[in-house]
């Protein structure tokens, strides 16, 4: 009797061991979701999420045009003005293209701004792709300076072949501006440019001058 | 009998763990240091009826709120409508989480899961009678936390979701969200230790001969949830851990002006919530197999059935989570996934219909009052099911998503069911617990008034979330008035039936008649019944030989 | 705006529905409506089609279980049936009762997906309304037309005039075209809101940091309401959606005006007089 006990207790010791070991590892798959989903977001376009492209792709550009619009936001505590400079460009699909937006920094301090995206339809996400954006980087606008933004692109012309993006007619690109390394923590926030290292600067630019391209 | 005169062994079968504690302790060392799962299963029961209090209250001041269009009770005066619709807020937020975490999980799970699994399993307590203890006062403390966040600092408005940025420390800057969130951690913490104690104790000790398919459904029910518990609830640890450390820290999960994903949150928040649900309902499922088959006179109809469907239910509850946001803007092609995963679960709860059905038919029913809450269960569970069938649909949900249709639909299946289940749990069982049976005519009345009281609240909630009232608002356009008065004329009927729930208690305790160990005659076959009532302190020191006894199908 | 209870009154609260009730227009729920706001757009009208199909099957289900234990009440109780079966196992049945919702369910997902994808393909647009949330108003854009955009918040009870619903009245309404595929963009500008418009078959969270894209078609000239949908802090209960739909050549009209009124749009943030209060 005293002898099954004891084992008793080593093999309830064993279950609790296995049981902590279960509880413990989806308190860690809740931490990983964190990447996880990041990831899962820019591989498949999840979300909206556009792709990050290293170049334009090799192939020729096809004859078939789609729309691509501009949308802009700034956070309420981001004194700026942001807007596009056009509504929508008309593109040719594997076309790189540049589209520039208008930001201007209407307090009497220097700002520094940091741009969230993405794109709608959600499904067009995975077939956007940014080759240089001025939301790879933070931008910093000094009191009263006006400065052009630049954003290349290019659309996949696969989009044409999936059966569920055949009534994809417009993409819209939208980008929200928020003050950098804002929040109340004194480390700071996971630098959110850190994923896009083969992005190369392209603005700040005067509004009169061109990118200057790396 | 055999337990006060033979506490040396007893403390000898409780594995060492219970060694010091050979005698019967008295007074409040008994409750406080209490390592006994009977005592620890009526802490919880207690508990349970504390906070069902305060979460009732809660939601009659809403429902009072709500009578009329217009604000009724602005508690701080004229011109601080402000605060007022914070309090409101507030209101809403702990009615879900003390209802949740406070009321129903305790008494399925801690008050009656502790009390009858290592009964029914013939074991003579749970594997580890210590962290038992220690589940029971994290989650009494997390009680009192949670009811502090409600007065700190305007009180965490968030809703039970408690989705960034409103839950962030921008638009919620003071102490009210960290203490719920540490609430949280604190239940969460209990559930799991619980949920581990209830796993061992049900893998490793059951009698001879109780094979696990011979274990009761009310132990297996408990199995499935306290699985459920131990995957779900630390995702949401470690979510709430994200909101903390963003709010205090400076970390940015949350947070898409640095980088991070407020939908990323409502991943994570309904990845344990779909879970949660069936966390709540499935020990209800259980008490009402018992309940069905004791009062038939038959053993339960397709008793694996019956088990697969509940371990079905409870592994396809981790892959549905997304259907709580079909309005956050998902994709096209992952809704329709949702969709189809959220159907599939009709199935195995249509088994768990039609199994206790076929259970009663070809019975000889005894209509006793656990007997009647467990049919008033079944009919609101298939009432709550079929509008969840409904709200499955993306397409649908774009009509009823935050109306008070899913407010009706949910408070069906996982409100008015649970506490159903609950009643049908305590009437049948208080004999045991208690040694005394309730009042007989006052159970009855209890039934009918709190049923009728129910589907009054709920049931026109169908009709104001179709007209599309949004939830959580604390005032409504006038032409909403009608069916809101119904509603709240319900929540009259159902509070009156509360309180004479809880005179029956004081009745039963004090001047119910001496019940025998079997009180519910032959159809009662599991192993609870067989110790006499009240169940003594300790049970089963002589471990039951079911090896030769019929399974349970 | 302190009301007495009317628990033994209902006829107090009755009597002001009837001055509601004659300016009702549609677009809105009626006193005691138990079903849907009639649909005035193409999805809703799908959504309504599809629920009747739904509600045929949840009240043929509610029903037969209904039915089943009624009868089972009346013939198993212990008096008329004293000697129980021991039946516990029939393998027909069970492959009965697991086959049949799996039909039932099939029936139920195929127009379901179907609407689905339905309400998400927007095609042939002709312009874009862009929507933003705030704590506790709507901001309205309208970037196809010069990009004007302007605040629409509640007006309060005791500046409502003849005839304009409580709670559900708003300084600007945001005038939209009938029988034009509008370009909805949802965002917000701090939490999560939703906007929702019944009749018009639409819901949709508005997330800062990025936009949400649907689509909508009016079918017809009127006003539509809405509440928002989405716990958004204090005030939750008092940002209404207010929809006017107006023919092709009165919108043209307004845009005329609006862009007048409104220029001047997308400056420096105005100062917005929302309802205060903390946040």
């Amino acid at each position: 009797m005293t002898a099954t006990r004891t084992d008793n207790r080593k093999k309830n010791r064993l279950t609790a061991m296995v049981l902590f070991t279960v509880a413990g590892s989806m308190v860690g798959l809740a931490f990983a979701a964190v990447p996880l989903y990041k990831l899962f977001c820019q591989v498949t376009g999840f979300g909206g999420t556009p792709r990050i492209a290293a170049q334009a792709p090799a192939a020729a550009p096809t004859d078939r045009t789609i729309t691509v619009r501009f949308d802009a936001n700034v956070n309420p505590a981001l004194p700026w003005r942001f807007e596009p400079k056009k509504t929508q460009v008309t593109v040719r699909a594997g076309e790189p293209t540049v589209a520039y937006y208008r930001a201007t920094n209407w307090s009497d301090a220097p700002v520094t701004g940091t741009a969230t995206f993405n794109v709608t339809p959600f499904k067009a996400g995975e077939y956007f792709s940014k080759i240089d954006c001025f939301c790879f980087t933070e931008q910093r606008l000094e009191a009263g300076e006006e400065v052009a933004m630049g954003v290349e692109f290019f659309v996949d012309p696969e989009i044409f072949n999936d059966p569920n993006t055949q009534d994809v007619t417009a993409i819209t690109l939208s980008y929200t501006f928020y003050p950098a390394a804002k929040g109340k923590g004194k480390k700071g926030g996971k630098p959110r440019q850190a994923k896009a290292k083969q992005a190369k600067s392209l603005g700040p630019v005067s509004v009169a001058g061109r990118p200057v391209k790396g | 009998m055999m337990a006060d005169q033979e506490t040396a062994v007893a403390g000898g079968h409780d594995g060492g763990h219970d060694g010091g504690h050979g005698h019967h302790p008295t007074g409040w060392r008994r409750w406080l240091f209490s390592t006994n799962h009977k005592d620890i299963g009526t802490m919880y029961i207690v508990l349970s009826l504390v906070a069902a209090l305060v979460g009732g209250a809660m939601s009659f001041w809403i429902r009072l709120e709500l009578l009329d269009p217009g604000i009724q009770f602005n508690v701080f005066g004229a011109g601080e409508e402000a605060a007022y619709f914070q309090f409101y807020n507030v209101l809403v937020t702990g009615h879900a989480f003390i209802m949740v975490f406070f009321v129903v999980m305790p008494a399925l799970i801690g008050g009656f899961g502790n009390w009858f699994v290592p009964l029914m399993i013939g074991a003579p307590d749970m594997a580890f009678p210590r962290m038992n203890n220690v589940s029971f006062w994290l989650l009494a403390a997390a009680l009192v936390l949670l009811l502090v966040a409600a007065f700190t600092q305007g009180g965490p408005g968030t809703g039970w979701t408690i989705y960034p940025p409103l839950s962030n420390a921008d638009f919620h800057p003071g102490a009210a969200v960290d203490l719920g969130i540490l609430s949280l951690h604190l239940a969460g913490a209990s559930s799991v230790l619980g949920a581990i104690n209830l796993i061992t104790t049900i893998f490793n000790m059951r009698a001879p001969g109780m094979t696990i398919h011979r274990m009761p459904l009310f132990c297996w029910s408990i199995l499935v949830t306290a699985f459920l518990l131990l995957m779900a609830i630390p995702v949401l640890a470690g979510g709430l851990t994200m909101l903390l450390t963003d709010r205090n820290f400076g970390t940015a999960f949350f947070d898409a002006a640095r980088g991070g994903d407020p939908v990323l949150w409502q991943h994570i928040f309904w990845f344990f919530g779909h879970p949660e649900v069936y966390i709540i309902i499935i020990p209800a499922f259980g008490i009402v197999s018992q309940v069905v088959s004791t009062f038939s006179r038959k053993p339960i109809f397709g008793y694996l059935g019956m088990v697969y469907a509940m371990v079905f239910i409870g592994f396809v509850g981790f892959v549905v989570w997304a259907h709580h946001m079909y309005t956050a803007g998902l994709d096209v092609d992952t809704r329709a996934y949702f969709i189809s995963a959220s159907l599939v679960i009709a199935v195995p709860t249509g088994i768990k219909i039609f199994s206790w059905l076929a259970t009663m038919w070809g019975g000889s029913i005894d209509f006793r009052v656990p007997m009647m809450f467990a049919c008033g269960f079944i009919f609101l569970f298939v009432m709550g099911g079929v509008t969840g069938v409904a709200l499955a649909n993306a397409g649908m949900d774009i009509a009823f998503h935050d109306t008070y249709f899913v407010v009706a639909h949910f408070h069906y299946v996982m409100a008015i069911a649970a506490v159903f289940g609950m009643f049908t749990g305590f009437y049948y069982w208080i004999g045991k617990m208690c040694g005394r049976q309730y009042p007989r005519v006052l159970a009855r009345i209890h039934f009918w008034s709190f049923f009728i009281g129910v589907n009054v609240v709920f049931f026109p909630q169908h009709f104001s979330g179709m007209a599309g009232m949004p939830r959580r608002i604390p005032d409504y356009p006038d032409n909403y008035w009608g069916w809101n008065y119904v509603s709240s004329i319900g929540a009259f009927i159902t509070t009156a039936s509360t309180l004479l729930f809880f005179f029956i208690v004081w009745r039963t305790l004090t001047a119910g008649e001496k019940v025998p160990a079997n009180q519910w005659g032959e159809g009662a076959t599991t192993l609870e019944w067989t110790v006499e009532s009240p169940a003594p302190f300790h049970t089963f020191e002589e471990l039951p030989d079911m090896t030769d006894k019929q399974a349970d199908e | 705006m302190m009301q007495r209870l009317t628990i033994l009154a209902p006829m107090t609260a009755l009597s002001f529905f009837g001055a509601a009730g004659n300016a009702f227009a549609g677009g809105r729920s009626e006193p005691w409506q138990m079903w849907f706001q009639p649909a005035a757009s193409p999805v809703m009208e799908r959504i309504i089609e599809f629920h009747n199909l739904l509600f045929v099957i949840e009240v043929s289900i509610v029903t037969l279980v209904l039915g089943l234990m009624c009868y089972i009440i009346v013939r198993f109780n212990a008096k008329a049936n004293p000697v129980p079966t021991k039946t516990t196992h029939n393998t027909l049945l069970e492959v009965v009762w697991t086959g049949v919702p799996l039909l039932i369910l099939m029936v139920i997902a195929v127009p379901s997906l179907n609407l689905l994808y339905y309400a998400d393909r927007i095609e042939n647009i002709e312009m874009t309304l862009k929507v933003t949330g705030n704590q506790w108003f709507w901001t309205y854009s309208y970037p196809d037309h010069g990009g004007f955009e302007f605040d629409s918040v509640i007006v309060p009870d005791d500046e409502l005039k003849e005839g304009q619903p409580r709670l559900l009245t708003v300084d600007n309404e945001v005038v939209l075209p009938v029988e034009t595929n509008i370009r909805l963009l949802f965002t917000s500008s701090d939490v999560i809101h939703n906007w929702a418009v019944p009749s018009l078959g639409l819901k949709l969270d508005t997330v800062a940091g990025r936009i949400n894209e649907n689509w909508m078609r009016i079918n017809k000239e009127g006003d539509y309401y809405g509440m928002c949908s989405e716990l958004c802090g204090i005030n939750h209960g008092f940002m209404p959606i207010h929809v006017k739909a107006v023919s092709k050549a009165d919108f043209a009209e307004w845009v005329e005006t609006a862009r007048k009124e409104f220029a001047g749009a997308g400056g420096p943030a105005p100062v917005r007089v929302a309802e205060t209060g903390a946040r």
